[in-house]
This record gives C-alpha cells, sequence and structure tokens, in this order.
C-alpha cells in the first residue's frame, strides 16, 4: 500500500481535481483505492456525489480501524472508495492533540489498510498544523501542485522548511505545475527554469475549463473528457507517479 | 469495493426477465438503466488451483475492452478487477502487482486455461440517490453457452450488488425481490452451474489409495503403479498443448518413481515384464529430457540475464533465440513420441499389469510376502547405503560420486514417500525434511554442473551454426564463471550438510523409525 497526499499550504491550486482525477486513473487500472476527503469544505467528497458527513464525526473517526471501516463508501467507479469529508475535521487538529504521538495518529490508523488498498490518497486542507504534519508524516509520496507564479514557488520554500522542522525526508516531496497558461510570459520563465530544491514532476496540468467542468459532471475529467489536454495531462501525471513507487 | 455479498436470485423459465426489470425500474424512481452483452472466459489451471483455493477467475469482453477479474468462490465479492489487453496465462503476465502476488501464491509456475466460456446478455439498473449517487446495483442475467441464442441450460439470474457503506438500500432492494417479487434465492454460484453445464468437476487433487498393512508386495506396488500411471495419462496432453513446463515436469517425476520402484522392489513382476518396463520407462525419460532440459534454461533465463552486469545483458538475447529454436524441435520430437505405437503399446501393457494375479512360480518371490516387510527391508538398505557413500565422499571425490549419493537419497526419498502409510505420520514427515535439506545440497551442485557442461556445449553448437557473436559467446562465458563460482560454493557446503545429516540424534531418529531390528517407537517387522 502506497500513501500519497496531495498537499500544499496554499488554496485554490487544484489539489482536489489532482486528488480526483489521479485516484480515478489508479483504480481504473486496477488499483484497490481509497481516497480520504481531509479537507472540511468536502470538494472530493461533492465530485463524487457522496455526502460531506462521517458518523461520530473527525473525532470519532481518529479512535480507531472500525470506525474509519464504517465510513468508507464505495464511489460509482470500480476500485475506488473514499472517507468523506465532515465539517467537524475543522477541529481535527484538536482531536488529534488529544492522542499521544498525535502526529502518527492518521498514519496508524490507516496502516490496518494495508492489504485492502493498494493506494491510498489523501486530500489535504492548505494548513500548517497538526492534521498537515499527520498527512506528511503518514505519506510515501507527497505531491505538492505549484502555479508557475512568484507566491506559490514561495509556499512550496515554507512546505520544504515545515518538512524539516517535523523531519519529514524531503526526497518524499514532488512538486508539479498546475494551472499552466503558457500564454503567460511569467509562467513559461518558471517552467523553464524550474526551482532546484525539490524533486519536479515533468507533468504539467494545463489551466483548463474541462478541470472546471469537473464540478458540472460530478466526475473525473479521463471519465467525461478523456481526450482532452487535461485529461492526458493527469494520465501522464499518474504515469510518472507510479512510477515512483 | 464491497462489504456486504452478492445476493443473487434465480429467475426460472416461467419468470419473464423483462417484466422482472420492468417492474424494478418502477419501484427505484432515481435509477439508471442500460444493456450489455459480455462474453466471458473463466479461467483456472489445469488443475483447478484457483477453485480450490476458493477463488474465481476469468476475463470479460465486451466489444473491444477487456477485463480480467478475480472474486471469491463463494460470494461472487470482486477481489480484483482491472482491464488487460489479452488473456493473462501465466501469473507473470499480471502487472497489477497484489493480483500478481496472489495468483503467484495459488498457481506457482502453472498457467490459466480456458475452463468455460459463457455469453451473458446483462441489463443493469443503478439504484440512485437524489445527487445521482449509485446505492446498489442490480444485474439481470441471462447465459448462453454458445453465444448464438439464449439456452435454458443456466438459468437466469437477478444480481444484487452491494455499494459499501450503503447498506441501507441493498437491504431494501433484496427484501423487494425476495418478499415482493418472490424471487427464489440462488443455491450455488454461477462458475458452479457453468461447470455443471459443461459437465465438469474440479476434481481434487488425486490421492493415492493407502497401502494397508493386508497387502502383499505385489498388491501394493499395483496400488503405486496406477497412480503413477494416472499421473503420467493426466500430463500427456498438457505437454503436447505446451500449456505450461509442469506437466512434463510431473510425468517425468511420474516415469522416474515407477523405474525407481521397479529398479528397487525386485521379484515382483517376472524378469521379462521387468526387463520391458525398465527398458522402455528409461527411453520415455531419455525422450522427454531435451524438453525439460530446454525448459530448464528458459525457465531460468530471466535469472541468467540477472547474473550477468548491466552492459552484457542484451548480449544474452541470442541464446533464448538458440533455446526457443531448440524447444521448437525438441518437443515436436516429444509429442511425435507420445503418439507412437510404442508408446501406445508402453501405457497397454502397464495397465495390463496393473490386473494381472502373481503365478504359482512366484509363489517364493517378493511379490506374495507382505509390502510392509519387503519395503522396510529395502528402505532400511538404502538408508545404510545413503550413509555408506556420503562418508565416502572427501573433498578430493569426483563429482559423479555426488551424483551418484543424490540418485541414492532419491531413491531412498521415493520409497519412504511410496510407503509412508507403514510409519507413524510425523516421524516420517521429520525423517524427510531431513533428508530433503541434503538432497537440496545435492540436487543444486548437480544443477550447476549440468548447466556448466551444457552452457559450454550450447556455445560451441551456437557457434557451429553460426549463431553466435563474440559478444554472446563471451556473456555466455561470463554465466559459466559465475555458476562455476556458485557450484564451488555450494560443494563447500556438502561436508557440512551431510555431518547435520549423520548427526548422531538424527541418525537416532532415522534407526527408532526404520531399522527392522529396532523395535521401540519404529515399525515391527
Amino acid at each position: 500500500m502506497k500513501i500519497v497526499a496531495c498537499y500544499n499550504i496554499k488554496g485554490g491550486i487544484g489539489k482536489t481535481a489532482t486528488t480526483v482525477n489521479l485516484a480515478y486513473l489508479a483504480a481504473r487500472e486496477g488499483a484497490r483505492t481509497l481516497v480520504w476527503d481531509l479537507d472540511p469544505q468536502g470538494a472530493t467528497s461533492f465530485y463524487f456525489r457522496i455526502k460531506p458527513k462521517v458518523k461520530k464525526g473527525g473525532a470519532g473517526l481518529l479512535s480507531g480501524k472500525k470506525e474509519l471501516d464504517d465510513v468508507i463508501k464505495g464511489t460509482d467507479h470500480i476500485n475506488l472508495d473514499l472517507v468523506p469529508a465532515d465539517f467537524s475535521y475543522r477541529n481535527l487538529d484538536l482531536a488529534l492533540d488529544d492522542f499521544k504521538n498525535s502526529d502518527k495518529r492518521i498514519r496508524k490508523l490507516l496502516k490496518p489498510l494495508d492489504t485492502e488498498y493498494d493506494y491510498i490518497f489523501l486530500d489535504c486542507p492548505p494548513s500548517v498544523s497538526l492534521v498537515s504534519e499527520n498527512i506528511l508524516v503518514a505519506a510515501d509520496i507527497i505531491i505538492a501542485p505549484t502555479i508557475p507564479t512568484t507566491l506559490s514557488l514561495r509556499t512550496l520554500d515554507q512546505i520544504l522548511e515545515f518538512c524539516n522542522k517535523i523531519g519529514v525526508a524531503h526526497a518524499k516531496v514532488f512538486m508539479f505545475f498546475s494551472m499552466v497558461d503558457l500564454r503567460k510570459k511569467l509562467h513559461k520563465q518558471i517552467i523553464e527554469n524550474p526551482p532546484d530544491n525539490v524533486r519536479i514532476l515533468k507533468t504539467c496540468i494545463p489551466y483548463a475549463s474541462d478541470i472546471e467542468q469537473m464540478g458540472i459532471h460530478r466526475q473525473p475529467v479521463p471519465l467525461f473528457a478523456k481526450n482532452s489536454r487535461a485529461g492526458k495531462a493527469y494520465e501522464a501525471l499518474w504515469d510518472e507517479i507510479k512510477e515512483l513507487s | 469495493m464491497a462489504s456486504a455479498h452478492c445476493i443473487q436470485f434465480v429467475l426460472n423459465q416461467k419468470t419473464d426477465i423483462e417484466h422482472i426489470f420492468t417492474l424494478l425500474c418502477q419501484q427505484y424512481a432515481s435509477h439508471e438503466a442500460s444493456h450489455i452483452r459480455i462474453q466471458r472466459q473463466y479461467l483456472d489451471s489445469f488443475d483447478w488451483r484457483l477453485y480450490h483455493g476458493g477463488y474465481v477467475c476469468g476475463m470479460d469482453s465486451h466489444g473491444s475492452a477487456h477485463h480480467f477479474f478475480i472474486c471469491h468462490k463463494e460470494t461472487d465479492n470482486s477481489t480484483y478487477k482491472f482491464p488487460l489487453d489479452k488473456v493473462a496465462r501465466f501469473s507473470h503476465d499480471i502487472r497489477h502487482k497484489s493480483c500478481r502476488q496472489l495468483l503467484d501464491s495459488v498457481l506457482g509456475i502453472r498457467a490459466l486455461i480456458t475452463v468455460a466460456t459463457i455469453h451473458i446478455k446483462r441489463r443493469q439498473l443503478l439504484v440512485l440517490d437524489k445527487e445521482g449517487k449509485t446505492l446498489a446495483i442490480l444485474h439481470a442475467e441471462s447465459y448462453s453457452m454458445t453465444g448464438q441464442a439464449e439456452d435454458n441450460s443456466i438459468p437466469a439470474r437477478l444480481m444484487v450488488l452491494p455499494v459499501r457503506g450503503y447498506k441501507k438500500a441493498f437491504k431494501q432492494v433484496v427484501q423487494y425481490s425476495s418478499q415482493h417479487l418472490k424471487l427464489p434465492h440462488a443455491s450455488s454460484t454461477l462458475f458452479d452451474e457453468v461447470l455443471a453445464a459443461t459437465g465438469q468437476t474440479p476434481a481434487a487433487p488425486a490421492i493415492v489409495q493407502k497401502l494397508t498393512e493386508s497387502l502383499n508386495t505385489r498388491e501394493a506396488l499395483q496400488i503405486l503403479l496406477t497412480h503413477l500411471l494416472s499421473v503420467i495419462q493426466a500430463n500427456e496432453q498438457g505437454i503436447c498443448a505446451a500449456i505450461d513446463t509442469e506437466f512434463l515436469h510431473d510425468y517425468r517425476v511420474a516415469v522416474r518413481r515407477a523405474r525407481s520402484i521397479l529398479g528397487q522392489i525386485k521379484q515382483v513382476f517376472p524378469d521379462k515384464v521387468l526387463a520391458y518396463f525398465r527398458q522402455e520407462l528409461s527411453w520415455l525419460g531419455t525422450m522427454t529430457g531435451p524438453t525439460r532440459d530446454l525448459d530448464m534454461y528458459l525457465l531460468k533465463f530471466d535469472g541468467y540475464t540477472q547474473e550477468l552486469p548491466s552492459g552484457l545483458q542484451n548480449d544474452l538475447i541470442p541464446f533464448r533465440q538458440f533455446l526457443q529454436r531448440h524447444w521448437q524441435v525438441e518437443h515436436k520430437q516429444l509429442c511425435q513420441a507420445l503418439n507412437s505405437k510404442r508408446y501406445h503399446k508402453l501405457i497397454s501393457e502397464w495397465q495390463r499389469i496393473l490386473t494381472n494375479k502373481p503365478d504359482r512360480s512366484q509363489a517364493a518371490s517378493n511379490a506374495i510376502q507382505p509390502a510392509k516387510q519387503v519395503a522396510n527391508q529395502r528402505i532400511w538398505k538404502l538408508y545404510k547405503r545413503v550413509l555408506r557413500e556420503g562418508a565416502a565422499i572427501s573433498e578430493q571425490s569426483h563429482d559423479e560420486e555426488l551424483h551418484e549419493l543424490r540418485k541414492t537419497c532419491k531413491k531412498f526419498r521415493y520409497l519412504l514417500e511410496f510407503f509412508h502409510d507403514y510409519y507413524a505420520d510425523e516421524q516420517i514427515k521429520k525423517l524427510i525434511k531431513t533428508l530433503k535439506l541434503l538432497q537440496e545440497n545435492l540436487g543444486d551442485f548437480q544443477d550447476l554442473s549440468i548447466q556448466i557442461t551444457q552452457l559450454i556445449r550450447f556455445a560451441q553448437e551456437m557457434q557451429d551454426e553460426g549463431l553466435a557473436e563474440t559478444k554472446t559467446i563471451i556473456a555466455m562465458g561470463v554465466l559459466v564463471e559465475k555458476l562455476t563460482a556458485r557450484k564451488e560454493a555450494v560443494r563447500a557446503h556438502f561436508e557440512e550438510c551431510f555431518k547435520e545429516f549423520t548427526s548422531p540424534s538424527k541418525r537416532a531418529e532415522f534407526t527408532n523409525a526404520l531399522s527392522p531390528h529396532h523395535q521401540p517407537g519404529g515399525m515391527s517387522v
């Protein structure tokens, strides 16, 4: 089982779209896949048409494997399940803080799913918190979508600093460019001269209306726009990521 | 993925499948209906390993889309389902890691073969909530064996598939189907019905008839030779169809065992009969040898490649092509031999001796002696011979001496296995385990010796055939060097293995169990 976390401190940079599309592509190939929508906004759950609600809330969920098992929902796609979001996740930091080894709680919770799933994708809320710390510790691979802009690159540095602080190896952090618009000079320049302090995935996800259309179709891009530029880009990104594991 | 099990109902001939489906569509206001035609190939090994392991495996084809699947036999719950371009033959054809591991653990190196094909006409109904999310899936399926027209050999079914986390909706659909539609539950799985319709029974692995103490030696040998003949015949078709390499392997083991038992337990069959069988079984061994050798090289080929530095690995490709070409020639000859008059005569003679009664002239021979007594005397002699031959081996001994010891160990092991019914089960298992350790060392040594000799011969043949570039010969040379180093290491380990085999505690175990003169805890004769 590999845990892939899609994380960035910054919001609105395509984390949820990335998680949904990559998880779908993994499941389509036959990998038994689980997505945990950890963002209280519940956008991933929305895309899968699943109510963003878990029994006993976030705090209850953290108490053991049975609780996690009980809230897993099958999506409409073969091999793909979801732990839905819940509004109570906004207080997940406090709930985590009650546990011994609070930074490793999520990893401990996921470990028993080792034989049941090949991949677990974590869709993370945009923050620096105990939840983020848990996610970074639990993940085998951390993918950080980054818009090719100065401010986004600055957040990337902050992620690496955060990793240093909590003892997470930089080797498991991979950045890729997201919402790329090559008509913009700055985007082009940054892609041509990417940062050298982090491992970079070759695939760039374009700024495309097909990705925005996910909210209308409530489906992953490769399902409703198989041959689109965005669909192909997610496929290429997944091809790269699965080779990392 | 589903937490509850798929529930299946039978739609008998009187039930109108369209009518039922219409009722279901009316019952669930929010739904999505579709239909699809699927051709399903069920896959298993020749000896039904997946079936006996509790799995059903197959390939569903719908137009140009193909999906490989494995599900649990009893529940029909899907374990794996993913697209695959063509039917997998071996576990290593599957890229999906955990699925490959599962298949590998069940199949080993056995091939998957198509055991049945059915055509499915499926009407699908998705029960949705107001957000359009699927809560339960219904499949109304009718089946045909030919694909031409729906026949009645397999009754149609309604399958209710749960979606994980939506138990309530699932229960409601199941309840509606059983209580309102009054559909009976299916009493057997679809796969079992398909097998029944195709007249197949996945037989459990063949078990040799138990040897009782009242048997004389001839009767015991007839039981053992009957089993060995059944193994030989069961593998003939798989050898000729080249399904996997295990058919030939199992066949050769059975031939070797038959040779061994006829050679070791003497004065049971008339000399003339014995001479005929020894000659013909030796012929079978020789005739099947080259193909098996080439099978082994091809199976080991990836390992050979890994032995070489990465820069030399591709240079070995012509060697693989050489092996494959020679395999085709040898396999063709083997199939011809298995279809020859000589072979058929051997099989019918074999069948004849299994039913013959001993004549008067054999009254004084082993034939009418108790099998238990004759077997034990021979087993004990073989044990003493293993000790004698092993003790004579020194650092200076020729390879041939180790080879002889290996053959004696094999004969000893075969007899222990043949006549294990005459010993305490746990005791004999323990002895075989100890013997196996010594055999592994001797087996590795012999395999490496043969591989080295053959590789040198193959390299020469490739040069003679003008097929080998210098770089291929160099790569093969490097391989020979690596194998020689391993052979020397295995040879050096022999002394320790034999020392362990002859340790006082192990000797006591063998003596206690096998010595005809030792009564307590062992066998009394």
